[in-house]
């Protein structure tokens, strides 16, 4: 199943990838988790258990090979968004790569340059508003006799917020 | 969890003040508002002298996460902590960082002791999820490839865990926010898994995980047309229920597939 939910770069198969940028692998070591990523020897078994690799165009191992090979279009490939965040890889990767750590740090790189599912600037939002993700179903927490969740007051979490720049990642906001 | 809790008499305290601790979708959006936001929880906490516990393997995960973080990189902390000075706030890494099964694991001997209605029969697809397992340098909880502790306690009550072929897979819950589509065709083999194992019923211990186990599930099918749907329990509700708790109590009423293909064995 090729993906079209998800991902401009739909195959590395006939596509021009000229630029090797030392600088954008360098950059991504840096990320959280990112110190060991030139380890990867490309034995694919990071692959061999991810959840989605039959439904992506770009598997995780063959991301790993594009992060050591500076192409910046990693950014715009299906893997990084629909990546589960499931740590398999990472749990068995033989080199001990972070690889999932190293994905969600290229999630906030391309979340930067607007590159994500539009139902991640709903939730930033909704995160920023309220400090939650989610609201509570009031008739379910009364049929279970639980009273209100208990207070939370905003102005404290959009304090920290305001603090990280969480609104401001994107040029022009 | 709190009629469990409150059998086992463990006290609970609302967490007055808690935000969401922001999961995977603020750490895949800006990683330092989601060390500060779900940071800000543990420092909270920590005022209070107080741990956490949580039920939900994605606040576990987070939780854990941050505060594995935090404690081994100092300049990150020294960065998340700038930021909750402003709040009067200090991460410090005291607080215990708990999912609730690993406080019934450690009580699991009492537990034994108090089964009166066991459910014998009851086969069990137990869906351990990803973050309570994974990484395990940071969950710490349980043997990645092969775990066995919530399976323990659920083998307490007479019901069988049995092992199948994709337990350790993720449930797709994550991928709802990116592609419903995608989402479901994880779901949709795990099932399918759960199913060719023999299975009576699927466990989970996380409202996501059980969110798609539980409504996701519906109307999805596989290619000869035949529903996919088990029922789906929450770890506490097999437990209470063979604690003889009022079904009522653990929220069975609110299941929405349909119990009753093991209503027999679970005596409701
Ligand atoms: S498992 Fe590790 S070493 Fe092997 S291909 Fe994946 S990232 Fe590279
Ligand atoms: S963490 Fe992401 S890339 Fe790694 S196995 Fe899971 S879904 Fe695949």
């Amino acid at each position: 199943m090729a993906t079209e939910t998800w991902g401009q770069l739909k195959s590395l198969e006939g596509s021009k990838l000229e630029i090797l940028d030392a600088e954008f692998t360098r950059e991504v070591s840096k990320i959280i988790g990112g110190q060991d990523l030139t380890a990867c020897f490309q034995c694919a078994k990071c692959s061999g258990g991810c959840p989605v690799s039959d439904k992506v165009n770009v598997q995780v191992h063959q991301l790993m090979r594009m992060l050591l090979f500076g192409l910046e279009e990693v950014l715009k490939t299906d893997m990084v968004w629909l990546c589960t965040t499931c740590y398999q890889c990472q749990q068995r990767c033989p080199q001990g790569i972070n690889i999932t750590d190293i994905i969600f740090g290229l999630k906030n790189m391309a979340f930067r340059k607007g590159i994500n599912p539009p139902g991640y600037v709903a939730s930033r939002k909704a995160l920023y508003d309220s400090g939650k993700l989610y609201e509570p179903t009031d008739w379910e927490r009364d049929d279970l006799g639980l009273g209100p969740v208990p207070p939370l007051d905003v102005a404290e979490t959009r304090k920290v917020l305001d603090k990280t720049g969480l609104m401001k990642l994107r040029e022009g906001e | 969890m709190r009629a469990v809790a409150k059998e086992l008499e463990v006290e609970l305290l609302d967490f007055e003040g808690a935000s969401c601790c922001g999961t995977v979708v603020l750490k895949s959006i800006d990683e330092p508002s989601w060390l500060a936001l779900s940071g800000r929880n543990i420092a909270l906490a920590e005022k209070r002298g107080h741990d956490i516990v949580t039920p939900c393997n994605g606040c576990f995960g987070s939780l854990k996460d941050t505060a594995h973080i935090l404690n081994h990189d100092e300049a990150v902390r020294k960065t998340t902590n700038k930021t909750l000075m402003a709040l009067g706030l200090k991460f410090t890494g005291r607080a215990k960082i708990r999912h609730f099964v690993e406080v019934l694991y450690d009580m699991r001997n009492e537990i034994k002791g108090r089964i009166v209605k066991p459910l014998t029969g009851l086969r069990i697809a137990f869906h351990p999820g990803c973050h309570l397992l994974r990484p395990s340098t940071v969950a710490g909880f349980d043997d990645p490839e092969l775990p066995h502790k919530v399976d323990e306690l659920l083998e307490l009550t007479g019901a069988r865990s049995i092992p199948w072929g994709l337990k350790l897979r993720c449930c797709g819950s994550p991928l709802l926010i990116a592609s419903e589509a995608v989402a479901s065709s994880v779901l949709k083999e795990k099932m399918i898994s759960a199913r060719e194992a023999g299975a009576s019923c699927v466990v989970t211990n996380c409202p996501a995980c059980h969110t798609q186990f539980d409504v996701q599930v519906l109307g999805l099918k596989d290619e000869g047309g035949q529903p996919l749907e088990l029922p789906a329990l929450f770890v506490t509700q097999v437990l209470g229920l063979a604690m003889g708790l009022e079904p009522d109590s653990l929220g069975l009423q609110l299941n929405r597939v349909s119990l009753d293909p093991i209503r027999d064995v679970l005596g409701i």
